[in-house]
């Protein structure tokens, strides 16, 4: 085959920052692990005959009883029973050619069946059993992974133990990112999860299309973030980057009776960073549906999505304004927030 | 204005009392009846004073709406776009994407190595030409991921070189070789794709491409229709689509071709101008939509006279020219695809019925998303594969059951060229584009590449696409 792409090389140079982000981190979206993919059991030498055709240890005839004891005396270093004796005639005469001429006639037709490899009379015409189909069957890309099967180093571990610290998305709820799970389950409508995956999908697909934005000084994005010029090429990043940009702090709890006079008390609540995230992707989503639809189809509300986005990463939109007015407000009405007195 | 004419006018009036009302202030007679003192006539002309606009309130603006349950109803309240925006949005084909990556080392198909298989396997990009004349002719699809890379690029797999292999056999061979296949596959395989690289193929080797992007848009009477004159039975002509493929046509074909003189003498309803060539006919049937069918007839005949090269016809979405069409008769009856000129051109020559004479390729490829149930075409199919792979097990078809005998007939002989999955060599070549391209963030090694392939329904290159691009999370085989 001639060679292939030449990907270890990019034609654009990408800044590398290896500071360590102080405040905010993104995770990894790929991971490292070694598959622990089970391989098919490894074949056996040569099967005895044609006769039986199943591959699996359990399915296949036992031996004589005195080979069965003769292995496991061996296993146990011990003496077996000698097998010349009570041993059957066929595997006496084994290669013996005089000695099968003169076995009966029985004998000798069951040894020719044997030789030509056809199935004795007794058996079934059909299986039942299902048989691996490793070769020339279905290939269903399980197998070839390419790891060579270890020797377990740990006793009663058959594929070794996993690697540890285990990564997050390891875990078969937590395999997708975070933040496109939590706007995932935000969008949905009715149930319909599906059609809200599809949705994330093509917000992803117009934030990594859309030209680079250009930041609004006056509305700076959370330090640590990257250049823009990387967002483009980083979707998930984008779609963080927004929603964390305008997530507010806290949020304002009217205490009925508190003030005195019929007034609510305003207290700040500080917010947990998916509470924060998720008021976020609310007033964004709230934002969205008052734009206008361009298109027709499928993909409108996630193009109105996307756009708004882009709108905050840019400091056009409007959530801005709602984010700074709960923090104004929360400013304002610090001196109502009671702490627990010191001793 | 004279006196006799006024007069006339008079006496017009006193017949006719509703007169004109652009001579009324002139003449005294045509004043109201009314008393001066009554404001019963008045206030009966308009009885509910300026409010009487029935117009509902304009979009947007606040109106007391005080039912029930109407909470969430000025939630979307963006503004509607204009007529033919939306579909203009939707079908929009953006080749482009300027955030991605361009792809080093990544090389043309030229007219050289187009057909010779040594790109088999690898990622090639389409030449700016070649895409002019895709573009032309609706090759490109909006739901095809062109949009997410550089430039357009394609992967040469297994079956676009057997592809190939066909399109040169029939520049090799001496007599006129005339290859006819249905492209057949599981849905999101590529055959769309397929079709775009036989197209691409094609016109690389300035063959005469002739395209119906949707095979839908022929049969879906959103386009004018009328009888056929002196056609017996009935054949029907759709002269703005007709036209409109007619200037594909001059869009996507070479300069060399369009520009030679015409070798035939046709006889059309309007005059060609002296000396005309091949562009200057196809542009009389785009500019008289009424005379196109005429033309198309005069400009067929014209690419099969001896010396013009090879023609290749493509179709996508077969399975709606299989069957009846939007289209009604006079008697109201349903009129058969079969039964529109351009459907019936497109037949006779997969069907075989009539050779292309300087030889050339008729490619149908089948749709798996948007395609009507057509059992006698199913049946055809099963049966074509059958005669290929074993021949002594051809299916039978039930007697039992209706049969459209029209397709059966049609697609009698015809062969197929199915399409399977990518292999994972060829997965893990797309990957590496995509990787390179800047659109997949993860390393591309074999236990990536079995992963994705595996979970694309081994090597189903449009679920790859998903699972790996479009960053699609879950429910995979959902659009």
């Amino acid at each position: 085959m001639p060679p292939r792409l030449n990907v270890l090389t990019l034609p654009r140079s990408i800044p590398y920052r290896p500071k360590p982000r102080a405040q905010w981190s993104v995770p990894s979206v790929t991971r490292r692990l070694p598959s622990q993919s089970r391989l098919y059991s490894d074949q056996k030498d040569s099967p005895p005959s044609n006769a039986d055709r199943s591959k699996r240890t359990d399915a296949q005839p036992l031996p004589s009883i005195s080979e069965e004891a003769k292995a496991t005396a061996e296993a146990r270093n011990e003496d077996g029973p000698r097998t010349e004796q009570g041993t059957p005639v066929e595997e006496i005469v084994k290669g013996d050619k005089a000695a099968q001429e003169k076995l009966p006639k029985v004998m000798q037709d069951a040894l020719k069946a044997k030789s030509s490899g056809n199935t004795p009379k007794g058996s079934r015409s059909y299986s039942t059993t299902t048989t691996p189909t490793t070769t020339g069957g279905l290939d269903m890309g399980l197998v070839d992974f390419g790891f060579a099967p270890k020797a377990p180093e740990v006793p009663g571990v058959k594929f070794g133990l996993p690697t540890l610290p285990i990564p997050k998305d390891a875990h078969v709820k937590h395999r997708y990112d975070a933040v496109v799970d939590q706007v995932t389950n935000l969008l949905m409508e009715h149930g319909r999860k599906s059609v809200a995956q599809r949705n994330m999908s093509l917000i992803l697909q117009h934030l990594r299309t859309s030209p680079i934005p250009t930041i609004n000084p006056s509305r700076p994005l959370i330090p640590g973030a990257p250049p823009p010029s990387h967002l483009p090429l980083n979707p998930i990043l984008y779609l963080t980057l927004a929603i964390d940009s305008v997530a507010p702090l806290m949020r304002i709890r009217s205490q009925k009776g508190a003030a005195g006079g019929g007034m609510a008390l305003q207290i700040p609540v500080p917010l947990g960073q998916r509470q924060r995230r998720r008021t976020a992707v609310q007033w964004i989503l709230g934002a969205a549906s008052k734009r206008r639809n361009m298109g027709s189809g499928k993909g409108g509300f996630a193009q109105r999505i996307a756009q708004e986005l882009i709108a905050v990463v840019e400091g056009r939109s409007g959530v801005w304004d709602r984010r700074n007015g709960v923090h104004k407000m929360g400013v304002a009405a610090r001196a109502n927030i009671v702490l627990p007195r010191k001793r | 204005m004279s006196s006799s004419r006024c007069l006339r006018r008079i006496s017009q009036l006193s017949l006719d009392r509703a007169g004109p009302s652009s001579i009324a202030p002139r003449c005294l007679l045509t004043l109201p009846q009314s008393s001066t003192f009554s404001t019963s006539a008045a206030r009966n002309a308009n009885p509910q004073g300026k409010k009487g606009s029935a117009a509902p309130p304009k979009r947007g603006t606040r109106t007391l709406n005080v039912k029930k349950g109407r909470k969430d109803a000025g939630k979307d309240a963006g503004k509607k776009p204009g007529p033919g925006e939306r579909k203009a949005m939707r079908k929009r084909i953006v080749l482009s994407n300027n955030n991605a990556l361009e792809v080093s080392g990544l090389k043309d198909l030229e007219k050289e190595n187009a057909l010779d298989g040594s790109t088999e396997g690898q990622m090639v990009g389409i030449h700016e030409d070649a895409v002019d004349v895709l573009r032309a002719v609706e090759a490109f699809k909006p739901s095809q991921g062109w949009s997410l890379f550089r430039r357009p690029a394609t992967l040469m797999r297994k079956e676009t070189t057997q592809l190939a292999q066909l399109l040169k056999q029939v520049e090799e061979s001496e007599q006129s070789t005339t290859i006819r296949r249905v492209l057949v596959g599981e849905k999101l395989n590529g055959k769309s794709t397929l079709l775009l690289q036989g197209l691409m193929m094609a016109s690389l080797r300035e063959w005469t491409v002739i395209s119906f992007p949707e095979a839908q848009e022929l049969v879906n009477a959103h386009t004018e229709y009328a009888p056929l004159p002196g056609s017996n039975p009935t054949q029907y002509t759709q002269d703005a689509y007709t036209a409109n493929l007619l200037s594909q046509f001059i869009k996507a074909n070479n300069k060399l071709l369009l520009s030679s003189p015409l070798t035939t003498t046709p006889s059309l309803p309007h005059p060609l101008p002296p000396k005309p060539t091949v562009k200057q006919l196809a542009d009389l049937g785009v500019a008289n939509p009424e005379a196109s069918w005429p033309v198309f007839t005069a400009l067929w005949t014209e690419l099969t006279q001896p010396g013009r090269p090879p023609i290749l016809l493509a179709l996508d979405g077969l399975s709606h020219i299989m069957q009846n069409s939007a289209y009604m008769s006079a008697s109201t009856t349903p009129i058969h695809a079969h039964d529109l000129t351009l459907v019936r051109h497109f037949i006779d020559h997969l069907s075989g019925a009539k050779p292309l004479p300087n030889g050339g390729a008729v490619l149908a490829a089948t749709c798996g998303s948007n395609s009507p149930t057509c059992e006698a075409l199913d049946f055809s199919l099963q049966v074509a594969e059958a005669r290929q792979g074993t021949p002594d097990k051809v299916p039978l078809w039930n007697q039992y059951k209706d049969v459209d005998a029209r397709v059966m007939e049609c697609m009698k002989d015809v062969e197929i060229l199915r399409i399977r999955g990518l292999s994972k060599d060829e997965a893990r070549v797309v990957m590496e584009y995509y990787a390179a391209s800047g659109m997949l963030r993860a390393r591309v090694d074999d236990g990536f590449v079995g992963e994705k392939w595996t979970l694309a329904g081994m090597g189903n290159i449009g679920e790859l696409e998903k699972a790996s691009v479009r960053l699609r999370v879950g429910a995979m085989g959902y659009r």
